[in-house]
């Protein structure tokens, strides 16, 4: 094939936007997207709420500056104040964008975008499409690369960055449809495959495949990850499938209860109760379960969130999605009876280690989105900052890797690491004496992270957890590939991403035992403060002898000094 | 004697005349009267709803108005004028301005659009007015030795926020009816589906392919006739027959009567009576 | 219903999968594999066949991803409807079964199959690419970024449902015309057509529409409704396409094509008799060389039968036509006014 002067891993809304911008840059340059899924299909159409911009539209007296203090204040100080300063500046400039290329935006009377309030946020900047956000936006991206013709390689599963020494050759990557394994040798590859919390599996709300196939291909290739350890928690996700019951049924009134009966929040925030902080909801919930207050089911302990006394026309009038979701993936009518919720992992803050550019450290690599980490989220992401992050540096990574990858000679990639490929694969469908499938440990792993790597963390139980993942990747040298065949083979694909998240969940146990503190979403009940002495800093894994080796970075400090964060 | 304002439609006054000729047989053995609207106008056929669609609540809401005047339910016994004057009178109740413009031009005519008639097809008046019970005790000649395919049309089951009256996936209505009258229905697939009328004069080709299929799965299952409630799925499957076989390479022929016609015969008239002699595909 | 029972039993039962399997690189033809397994009451079918796949048959093929109702990765058909997976409950299912507790689960139609139930998606992607499925921006590329576009509520509502698509092709699976014939634009594709023409942001209106009344285009629709029926996001798709047909009547005129002659035709008939003239309906949409070579055959047979419709003259006009006529007209002042004041704005 001939060389590409760049390649982007997955078809969300970086993966998109990196593409039209470096389209846009330099209309002249071989540009291909390869995506495991239609690029339609990705995990950004899940995002519902908003993206923020300081566009003034709503409160006029807005300005960037909030939005960057704002962003910094909900990292828990952990962000990088100069790539949050790029977050927030660029990010009306990003809205404006979207809205001249056909994004559907809610308005308000005088016919501009209108904005609403959102947790962590000063003014209400959050711009919207209703409940669809994410999904207008990805269909306007994925539109425009039509009209540019960008050449798409759909339903391509990404296999290995290619690299000779210190720099990339380009990609390795399966054909789903056929089964084949393809060479993509490129200038500049960039990563944009989203995040890693379905590692948490049925607890968590992510897409089956956000597996983190970027972080853990450029991981075994020897670039950094960062910050793995944190991992957003919700509070109330639905008991058998980990979807998100959004805060909206707390807001009309919804209460929370146990299996006594009792409306649990009196006991943690006796004023607020339900309504409390969202980090605060979750520990509370989690509490409960681990004390033994909870519904036990085969599908997990859990809880209730109880509608019924709102009655049956507040709940169809102001809360109609919500029953819907209810109804459609729970089987459960909110208006009859009480929903089934538990906390589900839903945002990875962790992935690529990337500079302010998208650039890692190996020449010509690069990662943008949940996938990378620049970081601008720090220890916890505010909401309506992760789409406006994987707009903002996707478009960044986009533009950098068109103005760079002149820089590079084309090169390719040696036909035998192919051939090598396709035995590792092929050696899946050995039939093996004793085997494993790859269905148990999937959820082993899930159930072994929410139980020791989730919402609280100790030392004795994190290495319980990195003990059972171990054994885990033990145990998957024994996974049987059932289905033999060439042709859309999704056994060999689950199995895959399976050894992707096993190689992952390892550097999020290794960094939640490190971390001797509580920042974010990293909550150590063994050392329960923020301790910015030794701890105001970056954790960076890199893979030695297949296993993480943690190192650390400082973070980029700016105008905003250290304070404590407090709502 | 139950009586109601009977719609004229454009087909079974020129193509399928032996529709109304039935019904008129018929009628009174059942206890009802189909009171021909003289001065009713075409609905438009699912066309002039985007051509024009002021026009199209003009017409449609005259045609009802007309039936309120004489305070008849308006009865039709074609799918695609049932669906269209359903889809005016549903628009007309949920928009007063629309109402308010075209009652001030037909007030000049003495007329009114109230929404008080129901628009309704001759199946659901034989099946909730006449009631199956009563169909069965008046069956003189049951169908019993017919295997028949239900083909119930389009514009009868969808779109069910307009027609409401069978689940598009399951119909049962004219099931039900066949039962009363002693027939067998057999499990067809294509009960529901469409039978490619309207496209005939804009595609051919497609309309015929579509035809074509609902009448090989007839044969198939080795139906001894197909029944529909519609003249246009009539029109189709019975006089586009030869043309649709042959262009997808079928042998053979089936026989497609009317709803009418089949209540006809169950009530011990001949097919000569009943004009089934007109048919293209003999029966 | 007492609060106090801690340990929640959940209704279960044995339910059958019959799922259609076909992999091309070892079938020779498509067959069925039933799969019996017990489920809980609350699960959803995805949830059920991805248990299957889990842990009694590893090869069983489909495409699912967010699970949530928003990608729309895991249509297929169940118990003979297109619909998704993932927001479909298996015991809603149960009620509608042919079979007594048995789900037959079939990959989409219209659509070339590939494996199991996985169906290839890239001939509607080409037909997205086709006609034009993107706002063509009215501004410069340059100039993106700078200022947003004011857009008024009744703009923005001109295009919301339609922007709620996912591209599932349930729509695409259930229509009648792509069964007959596999160019036709498809309704999933029509209503982006329609959604972009819709867009006050676009400047591509004209030439879009003009890809849009070509062969296999917005007037080989039938009307059957089946795509509406079918939609998991309840969008009226009918509304969208007849939005298409409204708009090229008025933009390009009646004389356009063949569709929108046929269209034309009610409107004069209506005017002229209020009754539809039949006998001429061929020759007024396709001309008359068309209607002697594909009707003639059948003519002789129509005549023998008297089946053919009363030419122009015999066809009676309705009663109170000259009432009607007078209605008709006053609309159609109305008609122009309502243009007037729309162009004045």
């Amino acid at each position: 094939m001939k060389p590409f002067d760049i390649v982007i891993v997955g078809g969300g809304g970086a993966g998109l936007y990196a593409a039209m911008e470096a389209m846009k840059t330099n209309p002249g340059l071989n540009i291909a997207v390869l995506s495991k899924i239609y690029p339609n299909r990705s995990h950004t159409s899940a995002a519902q709420g908003g993206a923020n911009a300081a566009l003034a539209n709503k409160a006029k007296d807005d300005t960037v500056e909030m939005h960057i203090f704002d962003t910094i204040k909900g990292s828990d100080y952990l962000a990088d104040q100069d790539a949050v300063e790029v977050l927030c500046s660029e990010a009306p400039k990003i809205i404006r964008e979207l809205d001249n290329m056909g994004t559907p935006w809610s308005r308000m009377d005088d016919k501009t975008i209108a904005q609403r309030p959102f947790g962590g946020a000063g003014r209400p900047r959050c711009c919207y499409c209703a409940d669809k956000t994410g999904h207008t936006i990805l269909q306007t991206l994925y539109e425009q690369c039509l009209r540019k013709g960008v050449i798409f390689f759909n339903e391509y599963f990404a296999l290995d960055l290619s690299v000779d020494g210190s720099r990339s050759r380009g990609l390795v990557a399966m054909n789903i449809k056929t089964g084949k394994i393809e060479a993509f040798p490129a200038k500049t590859v960039i990563f944009a495959t989203g995040g890693y919390a379905k590692m948490y599996w049925n607890r968590s709300s992510n897409a089956a495949g956000n597996t983190g196939d970027g972080q853990a291909i450029t991981y075994r290739a020897g670039i950094p990850l960062k910050d793995m350890e944190f991992v957003q928690f919700h509070p109330t996700g639905l008991r058998k499938s980990g979807l998100l019951v959004t805060e909206g049924a707390r807001g009309e009134g919804g209460y929370l209860t146990n299996a006594l009966g009792e409306r649990f929040m009196k006991r943690y925030a006796p004023e607020k109760m339900e309504l409390g902080p969202r980090d605060l909801v979750s520990r509370s919930l989690e509490t409960e379960i681990l004390e033994g207050r909870g519904f036990d089911s085969p599908a997990g302990k859990y809880l209730h969130l109880d509608l019924r006394h709102l009655g049956a026309d507040i709940i169809k009038s102001r809360l109609p999605q919500i029953r819907e979701m209810c109804m459609y993936f729970e089987g459960v009518d909110p208006i009859d009876d009480p929903v089934p919720v538990r906390p589900t992992a839903h945002y990875s803050m962790g992935g690529i280690d990337t500079d302010n550019l998208g650039r890692t450290v190996m020449q010509g690599v690069y990662a943008a989105g949940e996938c990378g980490c620049v970081s601008v989220h720090g220890a916890n992401r505010l909401g309506g900052n992760s789409l406006l992050d994987i707009l903002v540096f996707g478009r960044i990574a986009g533009r950098a890797a068109a103005e760079e990858c002149g820089k590079f000679n084309p090169t390719s990639i040696p036909e035998g690491e192919l051939a090598e490929k396709e035995l590792e694969l092929r050696s899946f469908m050995q039939p093996k004496g004793h085997y494993e499938r790859y269905g148990a440990l999937r959820e082993e792993l899930g159930h072994t992270l929410g139980m020791n790597v989730g919402i609280f963390r100790e030392a004795s139980k994190i290495k319980q957890g990195i003990t059972d993942i171990e054994r885990l990747k033990e145990r998957f040298q024994h996974v049987r590939v059932f289905d033999t065949g060439d042709i859309y083979n999704t056994n060999l694909l689950q199995v895959l991403e399976l050894k992707n998240m096993l190689d992952l969940a390892e550097t999020v146990a290794a960094g939640a035992l490190v971390r001797e503190e509580s920042r974010g979403s990293h909550t150590r009940t063994d050392f329960p403060t923020r301790d910015d002495e030794k701890w105001h800093k970056h954790t960076v894994y890199t893979m030695e002898g297949g296993h993480p080796k943690i190192g650390y970075k400082p973070v980029t400090m700016g105008r905003y000094e250290l304070q404590e964060r407090t709502y | 004697m139950k009586r109601y304002a009977y719609y004229q439609s454009c087909i079974n006054e020129s193509m399928t005349k032996e529709v109304d000729r039935s019904i008129e047989l018929w009628q009174h053995d059942l206890g009802i009267e189909m009171v021909k609207m003289h001065e009713s106008a075409c609905c438009g056929g699912s066309n002039l709803d985007y051509v024009s669609p002021k026009h199209f609540a003009l017409v449609n809401g005259r045609n009802i108005a007309t039936a309120e005047k004489q305070g008849l339910d308006l009865v039709v016994s074609c799918n695609t004028c049932l669906m269209t004057i359903r889809s005016a009178k549903k628009k007309l109740d949920e928009s007063a301005d629309l109402r308010n413009e075209i009652n001030e031009i037909l007030r000049k005519e003495g007329l009114e659009y109230r929404g008080t008639s129901q628009v309704r097809h001759l199946l659901w008046v034989l099946i909730d007015d006449v009631g199956l019970d009563v169909i069965r005790k008046k069956v003189k000649n049951p169908l019993s030795k017919l295997r028949i395919a239900p083909f119930y049309g389009c514009h009868i089951l969808r779109p069910s926020t307009v027609l409401g009256k069978d689940n598009p996936l399951e119909p049962t209505s004219l099931d039900m009816l066949l039962d009363a009258l002693g027939g067998k229905t057999i499990p067809y697939e294509h009960k529901n589906r469409c039978c490619g009328f309207h496209t005939l004069l804009v595609a051919e080709e497609e309309s015929l392919n579509v035809a074509a299929e609902a009448l090989q799965e007839a044969m198939e299952q080795k139906a001894d006739c197909i029944v529909t409630p519609c003249p246009l799925c009539h029109t189709v499957l019975d006089g586009y027959q030869g043309k649709a076989l042959k262009q997808n390479g079928i042998k053979g022929s089936i026989p497609v009567l009317h709803l009418s016609e089949v209540v006809g015969l169950a009530l011990g008239y001949s097919d000569r009576q009943l004009g089934i002699k007109r048919h293209i595909v003999t029966v | 219903m007492s609060d106090s029972t801690i340990q929640h039993h959940e209704e279960s039962r044995d339910v059958t999968f019959r799922v259609h399997r076909f992999n091309p690189q070892v079938d020779s033809k498509p067959y069925f594999d039933d799969y019996t397994i017990r489920l809980e009451k609350g699960i959803t079918v995805l949830r059920a066949i991805n248990y299957i796949k889990e842990h009694v048959d590893s090869s069983l093929t489909f495409r699912a991803f967010c699970q949530a109702g928003i990608c729309g990765s895991c249509a297929m058909r169940i118990n003979g409807m297109s619909k998704l997976a993932c927001t479909t409950q298996v015991w809603d299912e149960l009620d509608k079964a042919r079979e007594p507790g048995v789900i037959k689960v079939e990959p989409l139609r219209n659509l070339p199959h590939i494996k199991d139930l996985v169906v290839e998606m890239d001939p509607l992607v080409g037909k997205m690419q086709k006609y034009s499925n993107w706002v063509d921006s009215k501004m410069p590329e340059e100039q993106w970024g700078k200022k947003e576009f004011l857009v008024s509520e009744e703009e923005f509502l001109a295009y919301d449902k339609a922007t709620d698509c996912i591209l599932c092709a349930s729509c695409v699976s259930e229509c009648t015309i792509l069964r007959a014939h596999k160019e036709y634009v498809s309704p999933a594709v029509l209503l982006k057509s329609y959604r972009m023409n819709v867009d006050s942001r676009d400047s591509i209106h004209d030439q879009r529409l003009a890809g849009l009344v070509q062969d296999h285009g917005v007037w080989d629709c039938t009307h059957c409704y089946r795509c509406q029926e079918t939609c998991v996001k309840n969008i009226p798709i009918m509304d969208a396409i007849h939005g298409i047909r409204e708009d090229a009547i008025e933009r390009r005129g009646t004389k356009d094509t063949s569709g929108a002659r046929h269209a034309e035709a009610f409107m004069e008939d209506i005017e002229k008799k209020g009754k539809l003239v039949e006998a001429t309906l061929p020759i007024r949409t396709n001309g008359l060389a068309w209607t002697l070579k594909n009707l003639l055959p059948m003519a002789f047979k129509m005549v023998m039968k008297r089946r053919t419709p009363p030419p122009p003259p015999l066809v009676k006009a309705s009663k109170g036509i000259d009432a009607l006529r007078k209605e008709f007209k006053e609309m159609t002042s109305h008609v122009g006014k309502d243009h007037e004041k729309k162009s004045g704005e």
